[in-house]
């Protein structure tokens, strides 16, 4: 499962806008083969997921 | 920095004519994706330029960064070209700056169900030694971004 879709999991009040330029999250991948990342997470109530909440979607 | 064609007695315009100068030898470059770039829906990805149509001074990087590091000082007109997946809702197009957004344009699309592009530009200045210029896309609804995204550049004036 993508990172996208691990945080809306775990983190189900967000939506697509939140990921937007003009939104509070930021997700990158820089085609080097490390994937995706959270580069920058802003969002005024909900809290950045930890690694062991994303690990646990399955 | 301009050449001046002097006039004299018998020329037709008695004056000093500035002539801009050319810039014969300035870096120019066009890159495009052979294949689609895998992207996750709402994630920022670098475009995969791994094809060169024309590399004047071989400063756009191919195979590994997909990035424009010019040798030489100057303002850079850049140009792109995003292809977003037919099933995406949203697009966002940004042309990046040393690792950072330096322009970026969000598109909501109108139509689901059509291949959209999605053009950017900008004027940026690039040092000529450290500075770099990359393509990131982001597509909401689909994985990828679609081969045929590309991203183009030249020296419009030296510094």
């Amino acid at each position: 499962m993508a990172l996208y879709d691990k945080i809306l999991a775990v983190r189900p009040n967000l939506t697509q806008e939140d990921f937007m330029p003009e939104g509070t999250i930021m997700l990158q991948n820089d085609s080097d083969g490390k994937g995706d990342y959270i580069r920058e997470w802003n969002h005024p109530t909900e809290t950045k997921p930890t690694q062991e909440e994303l690990d646990g979607v399955a | 920095m301009v050449t001046s064609i002097k006039g004299n007695a018998t020329s037709t315009f008695g004056g000093n004519v500035d002539v801009p100068q050319i810039i014969t030898d300035a870096p120019a470059f066009s890159a495009t994706s052979s294949a689609n770039t895998s992207a996750s829906s709402g994630v920022l990805t670098k475009l995969v330029l791994n094809t060169e149509q024309f590399d004047t001074n071989s400063n756009f990087d191919n195979a590994t960064n997909y990035r424009f590091t010019p040798t030489v000082a100057g303002y850079y007109q850049i140009n792109a070209v995003l292809i977003s997946p037919s099933n995406a809702t949203a697009t966002v197009a940004d042309i990046y700056k040393n690792g950072s957004t330096y322009v970026s344009t969000v598109f909501y699309h109108p139509t689901v169900g059509v291949t959209q592009r999605f053009p950017i530009s900008a004027l940026i200045y690039l040092n000529g030694s450290t500075d770099y210029v990359e393509l990131y896309g982001l597509q909401n609804g689909g994985t990828v971004l679609v081969a045929g995204s590309m991203m183009n550049g030249v020296l419009v004036k030296a510094v």
